[in-house]
């Protein structure tokens, strides 16, 4: 099926006698034709992880499975010449080193800071060899998963958090089981996915969404293995109110549009994941004023119980305890902000705010309560805090005032 | 490995924080129930494992620990000027004594208006609008001597607050402010259907960086009038989302809000000062340092501890001046200090918000720069330290220097000094004006004869006929034959320069005005619809010759028109040349592409 063309791109390249040209692949579009009916797949390679659709919607039909024996040169071929450069590299690219390697790395990361302890970790000399142990033996360029994880556990060593370091160091440790596995069932596979992306050979988890209004609230910049690594775009859904990210590394392309937005989103890719879901929005609209209906119908989905949020809260980091940063949409019943903001559901479950992160934002808040707003919904990164379950702001509605940026 | 159904973990909590190596009072394997013999990675994976299980349990909604409730508001310790002075303690709003709310006294608050700072400065002006919209008042001496202030006043910085005030005034000048604002919202409108067309798909051209520069500076100067569409279009490119803008034009947009107060600019802009770098941090730390909103002083002081490019840390630091918070101003001085300093320009700006009387000299001695736009800087620092142990070399420097743009700054620091002084309880020392002088006098030439004078009204009428007839060749042939008869006359060269302004055709109008600026250059300073003409010429022409790559033209042109005395000229034209020239600066040293 697909030789012919490539024979014939071989022959044009050796018509056209071109050097060898500096540049990566990243995109491939291509028409497959199977039984007679043509579908375009796209083969997108982002953050190091292959994605892959065709025009009928599937992810792993037999159009898709061509596109993808053609491009790993394992389609049949009628001469024995061996695949181009490019594809070799490509190849070369997508897979990761020994996995044992990453997984000895991880256990040597995990013993090196409980040796020296949390509040000494920061400045051991051990920890941090064993950290560049980490990100050598990960894939090149460093998984946006993994790199989080060390953003993330770079920061809360440096503020001394002892829960929350020992809850990374967990979930690098599931990560080593599962990579040490020879067989990876589906959990770990899944797992490995959320860290490094879908392995050569393994099909994403993927689901597709259509025809979805979505509503960004917030961004933030997130360090990774440097500052500043990934921008993260939270959009809320607003017929279900589950909120997604969008992940932007530095230098990548996402969609479009400032903040707030409104999305209609035609077709949408969900990943499997740690919380909340990545979403790779492939087609859609932006208007960049949301119209007051929206808005309330944010206010309508917005969770109410904090004990189901907590409940939430505590499934997500159970389930990747290195990755998962819920964010939700909450309607407090009731708030008091005599002395301390503390927003309450009906049952009398209460959230307070985290003042640790975004201490501007925080600040931001207060002075908007003292101002009079009363907000009727608010949107947030979710943490616990000494037991206590907290919000960073993000997003703050009120009846009169709409909205507010933090 | 065995493991106890009870397991002790504030043992565990002990070896996990101190750390289990060289740990003689916890041993986590017997916390554990691990044999002797287990090894250190085993340990602390099950260590790790059991702590972060039980930890998450123990999650909940129902305690609310101390260290989380404690209350977020406590601003974080800042170095506050010690300025004991009136102006030194006089706050913005009316919650504490000293306030500008509070103040009644109408030439305090035009004292203040001259020589508070960006935010006194603000407040004064506010409170000033208030007194004058009442009707009762108008009649007073007190208030028409504010409102004449507030007509002369031509601080850049309050561009947009004086336009609001000036709109609501009585009187010729307040009917030309409402017109202008009338041409700001048909503007506003027409650029509000471009976004949306462009974020809709029907158009590829994004419609603000497209703008010519004094357009968008207008446009801009009432950003807070301006709806949330454009506003958050706005942050799209600050953030560089909006798939089109080159970085370079996103520079330049930023540094177009310089001056722009707007909250809803604070997420867009403090998301570039914490992920990018270089140029971009330092303009958008310019603008976030005249935004009142808690989220800007944390941001700011968290980038300014961990930047380390010169251009960043001085810009952060100036911004961080202008929050009260002065940690930046040793550095700054020390690069004052500093033989050939780097930024200059950059650093004389940042010493306006951190400067004290203590650091007079370290900025008086550029006075005498040789080049104009940094001697202008400094003249305009010394003015918000407002030390009158300065007043003097102002004075000789006024007296002695021949470009008319450093006279004109001269002028107002010497107004600002006086009223700082006077606020401060000092004997303001009158400014003796004749020493002062206004130099240079107008040439005086010989005098022409009458057949010389007749003849060339004549022509110059002529041209004004043909020009009404709509033949301009032939008018501009009657003007030169106008301004031949008479070489001291610069009538008929202004009348070819406002011809080809109104035409655009920037290139032929520049020689005209160039000559009539050599003939008499105080008409055209004086006059507000010749300098208006005039800036604007030499400002769309540097940006022709700037699309066309040639940028050291561009730069020679606005160098040229910033030495001229432009006080008179509308705020964003004297705002979009003053940025251009530092872009234009920036480019020639080597920095930034440039910033269009």
């Amino acid at each position: 099926m697909s030789t012919p063309l490539r024979d014939a791109a071989l022959r044009h390249l050796h018509a056209l006698g071109a050097a060898d040209a500096p540049g990566a692949v990243r995109r491939l579009t291509m028409d497959i034709e199977v039984d007679g009916r043509v579908e375009l797949v796209t083969l997108t390679l982002r953050d190091g992880e292959l994605q892959c659709i065709s025009s009928d919607g599937q992810i792993a039909g037999p159009h898709v499975m061509a596109a993808l024996r053609f491009v790993a040169a394992l389609d049949p071929h009628e001469d024995s010449s061996p695949p181009g450069p490019a594809v070799a590299a490509a190849r070369r690219s997508l897979e990761p080193g020994p996995p044992s390697d990453l997984a000895d790395a991880l256990d040597d990361l995990l013993t090196a800071v409980t040796r020296v302890g949390v509040d000494k970790a920061q400045h051991a000399p051990s920890v941090d060899a064993a950290l560049e142990r980490v990100v050598d033996a990960a894939p090149k360029p460093t998984p946006t998963g993994l790199g989080r994880f060390i953003g993330r556990l770079q920061h809360e060593l440096r503020a001394g958090e002892l829960h929350r370091t020992v809850r990374l160091l967990d979930g690098a440790s599931r990560l080593a089981d599962a990579l040490r596995l020879e067989r990876p069932d589906n959990e770990s596979e899944r797992r490995i996915g959320a860290w490094l992306g879908a392995r050569a050979g393994s099909t994403p988890e993927v689901e597709l969404l259509s025809d979805r209004t979505m509503i960004e609230v917030g961004r933030e910049w997130l360090s990774g293995t440097e500052r500043a690594t990934v921008e993260r775009r939270y959009l809320i859904d607003v017929h279900s109110g589950a909120a997604f990210r969008e992940d932007r590394p530095r230098l990548a392309k996402a969609s479009l549009g400032p903040c707030p937005r409104q999305l209609h989103v035609g077709l949408a890719e969900i990943e499997a994941g740690p919380s909340p879901q990545r979403i790779r929005v492939l087609q859609y609209e932006v208007q960049t004023g949301v119209p007051t209906e929206s808005w309330e119908r944010l206010h309508q989905v917005a969770s109410r119980s904090f004990a189901e949020v907590t409940d939430r809260y505590r499934h997500a980091v159970q389930s990747y305890p290195s990755l998962a940063e819920p964010f939700v949409l909450v309607a407090p019943y009731r708030i008091d902000h005599d002395e301390v903001f503390k927003a309450f559901d009906p049952e009398g479950h209460q959230l307070l705010l985290n003042r640790s992160e975004r201490r501007g934002a925080v600040l931001a808040f207060y002075d908007l309560l003292a101002d009079g707003m009363e907000p009727s919904w608010l949107a947030g990164r979710l943490t616990d805090v000494g037991g206590a379950v907290c919000l960073t702001p993000f997003a703050v509605g009120s009846r009169d005032r709409v909205y507010a940026r933090l | 490995m065995t493991q106890h159904t009870e397991i002790d973990f504030d043992v565990l909590e002990v070896c996990l924080r101190d750390g289990m190596a060289g740990n003689e009072h916890a041993d986590p394997r017997e916390a554990l129930g691990c044999s002797e013999e287990a090894e250190d990675a085993e340990v602390a994976r099950a260590m790790v494992r059991a702590f972060a299980a039980e930890a998450l349990a123990r999650v909940g909604t129902q305690g609310v620990d101390p260290e989380a409730a404690r209350h977020p508001s406590v601003r974080p310790p800042t170095e506050v000027t010690a300025d004991p002075s009136f102006l030194g303690r006089l706050s913005t709003t009316g919650t504490d004594w000293l306030s500008v709310e509070r103040i009644d006294d109408v030439p305090t608050l035009v004292a203040v208006l001259r020589a508070g700072s960006r935010r006194q400065r603000r407040a004064a002006l506010a409170r000033l609008a208030e007194q004058v919209r009442d009707r009762r008042l108008l009649q007073t001496d007190e208030v028409r001597k504010a409102i004449q202030t507030i007509h002369e006043l031509r601080d850049v910085e309050l561009g947009h607050e004086l336009a609001q005030v000036r709109a609501e005034l009585p009187g010729a000048k307040g009917r030309q402010a409402r017109q202008e604002r009338e041409h700001w919202k048909r503007l506003a409108e027409r650029i509000e259907h471009e976004v949306l067309a462009f974020w809709e798909g029907q158009s590829t051209v994004e419609p603000i960086h497209v703008l010519p520069g004094d357009q968008r500076a207008f446009l801009l100067m009432r950003i807070a009038e301006l709806s949330d569409t454009v506003v958050h279009h706005i942050t799209a490119i600050i953030e560089g989302s909006d798939g089109c803008v080159p970085p370079e034009s996103r520079i330049g947009l930023i540094a177009s809000l310089r001056y722009a107060t707007d909250r809803r600019l604070v997420p867009a802009l403090t998301s570039v000062v914490e992920a990018e770098r270089g140029e971009l941090v330092a303009e958008a730390a310019r603008v976030l340092g005249g935004i009142d909103d808690s989220r800007v002083q944390p941001i700011l002081a968290e980038r300014f501890e961990r930047s380390f490019l010169v251009e960043e840390r001085i810009a952060l630091a100036g911004a961080l001046g202008m929050h009260g918070d002065c940690r930046g101003l040793s550095e700054v001085r020390s690069s004052l200090e500093e033989d050939r300093p780097p930024r200059l320009l950059q650093a004389l700006e940042a010493m306006e918000s951190l400067g004290s009387s203590e650091n007079i000299d370290v900025v008086a001695k550029f006075l005498g720069h040789g080049d104009v736009s940094i001697a202008t800087q400094a003249v305009r620092t010394t003015a918000r330290i407002g030390d009158g142990r300065v007043l003097e070399e102002l004075t000789d420097r006024h007296n002695a220097t021949s470009v008319p743009a450093l006279r004109a700054s001269i002028e107002d620091a010497l107004l600002a000094i006086g009223a700082r002084m006077e606020l401060r309880g000092e004997e303001a020392s009158a400014i003796d004006w004749s020493e002062v002088g206004n130099k240079p006098a107008p040439r005086k030439g010989a005098r022409d004869r009458l057949p010389a004078i007749a003849l060339g009204w004549r022509d110059y009428f002529m041209a004004r006929l043909w020009l009404l007839l709509g033949r301009t060749t032939w008018a501009i042939a009657r003007f030169e034959s106008a301004a031949a008869r008479r070489t001291g006359w610069a009538v008929p060269l202004i009348g070819i320069g406002m011809t080809f302004a109104r035409r655009e055709q920037y290139a032929l109008a520049l020689p005209a005005f160039r000559r009539a600026i050599e003939v008499d250059r105080p008409r055209i300073e004086r006059n507000p619809i010749l300098v208006r003409a005039m800036a604007k010429s030499f400002l769309h022409r540097a940006e022709q010759v700037e699309r066309e790559g040639r940028d050291d033209v561009a730069r020679g042109l606005v160098g040229e028109v910033l030495t001229l005395d432009l006080r008179r000229a509308p705020g964003t034209v004297r705002f979009e040349l003053k940025r251009k020239h530092d872009v234009l600066r920036r480019e020639e040293s080597g920095d930034v592409h440039s910033a269009a």
